[in-house]
């Protein structure tokens, strides 16, 4: 599992997580508030570009992204030039793929693990309403790390079942492959929750 | 729930299930019914937040490796928020008792599964696109019939699985324990 992050030293790179996300999120804010304005638009495809420019993404990064995004552009475009005037639908065609790219950026410029590490931080001072309703802060990171982990086990199990699938010459419906993959998942998740509590962790 | 988690995302990266007619659908909607059914409304609903977190943390777990907070400024960000909602309504009514009726993971499944999941998406998908909710529900007729057959699935799993190992289904059989006699 490759995280869609792109390690880099820009000051995107090294701004604080927090302020990154809230200026993304305000600018996704006014991109929906101000939808007819042509000037917020076009002030934040400006900071799309340069932002691409300035993370050292630069402009292929920034075509691989769009690539990417084929298939919105096409599910965007066509339904919309069916109901809607042409000029309405590259408004807001390109409205959403501005919003879509600075999203994206937070992405690339942002470490799994930091965000991870946000959250936590975020998550601490409510950890004592938290607390009421049986969650903490180190149980939801326990959690979130638990997941990440569990997703190559899973594909293992998946493997597995295919393997012994294509052993007995069966066709792999939909039912008889989830059906073991529940079981095996819960199994494991079960043993996990053992191997934990012999650990002293409830 | 992080294992659930974990299943939801697995779930999405498999490799589309060609089914009747040959259109390819992805299984994720299937994980998040499932996980409402198996694990009960908290658990379930709390399986797909872990989801969440890590996919706006910037992992491809989405169907198709899709990820990053980029998935939450698109127009199908109501869809997959409504799966929170969706996953614990599933829970709610699937196993609001033990052992489980069959007309109510049916019910469970298709409101949750199917009806939350659109009546989230769809405002999104029309504001975002400033298309009319009907002219949105139009479009996403194409996806009804895959639903349909991803909730008919959930419902043929979760029966025979509550029966041959009950031990996840802690909300119903707590439900049970705690009106009726002790166990």
């Amino acid at each position: 599992m490759i995280p869609l992050y792109r390690p880099g030293d820009s000051t995107l790179h090294r701004m604080p997580v927090g302020a990154k996300f809230l200026g993304i999120f305000l600018a996704a804010l006014a991109a929906s508030l101000f939808r007819e304005n042509l000037w917020v638009l076009l002030t934040i495809w400006t900071a799309v570009l340069s932002g691409y420019l300035f993370a050292g993404v630069g402009l292929r990064g920034l075509l691989a992204q769009l690539w990417r995004l084929k298939w919105l552009v096409v599910v965007l475009t066509v339904p919309q030039l069916i109901f809607l005037t042409p000029e309405e639908t590259g408004f807001n065609v390109s409205r959403v793929l501005a919003v879509v790219l600075l999203a994206a950026l937070f992405t690339l410029t942002t470490a799994t693990s930091d965000i991870l590490a946000a959250c936590e931080d975020a998550l601490r001072p409510i950890d004592r309403p938290l607390r009421r309703v049986g969650l903490s802060a180190e149980r939801i990171s326990l959690a979130l790390s638990l997941t990440i982990r569990s997703v190559p086990v899973i594909l293992s199990f998946y493997a597995e079942i295919r393997e012994a699938q294509r052993a007995r010459g069966m066709r792999p419906t939909p039912r008889a492959t989830v059906m073991p993959l529940l079981v095996m998942s819960l199994r494991h998740a079960e043993e996990t929750a053992e191997a934990l509590a012999a650990r002293g962790v409830r | 729930m992080a294992m659930f988690a974990a299943l939801v995302a697995v779930l999405g990266q498999l490799p589309a299930i060609p089914l009747a007619g040959g259109v390819p659908i992805t299984l994720q909607t299937l994980g998040v019914m499932l996980a409402g059914a198996v694990l009960g409304p908290w658990r379930g609903a709390g399986a797909i937040v872990l989801l969440h977190l890590l996919v706006a943390a910037g992992l491809p777990l989405l169907a198709h490796g899709s990820g990053g907070l980029g998935v939450f400024a698109g127009p199908t960000a109501g869809f997959a928020l409504g799966w929170i909602p969706g996953a614990f309504l599933v829970g709610l009514i699937t196993q609001a008792s033990w052992p489980l009726r069959l007309w109510r993971t049916i019910t469970g499944t298709v409101l949750g599964g199917i009806l939350v999941v659109y009546a989230c998406g769809l405002p999104v998908m029309a504001f975002q696109l400033g298309l009319s909710l009907e002219q949105a529900l139009l479009l996403n007729l194409a996806f009804l019939p895959g639903d349909v057959i991803k909730a008919v699935i959930a419902i043929m799993l979760t029966q025979p699985l509550a029966r041959a190992y009950p031990a996840p289904f802690t909300h119903a059989r707590r439900r049970r324990t705690s009106h009726g006699p002790a166990r």
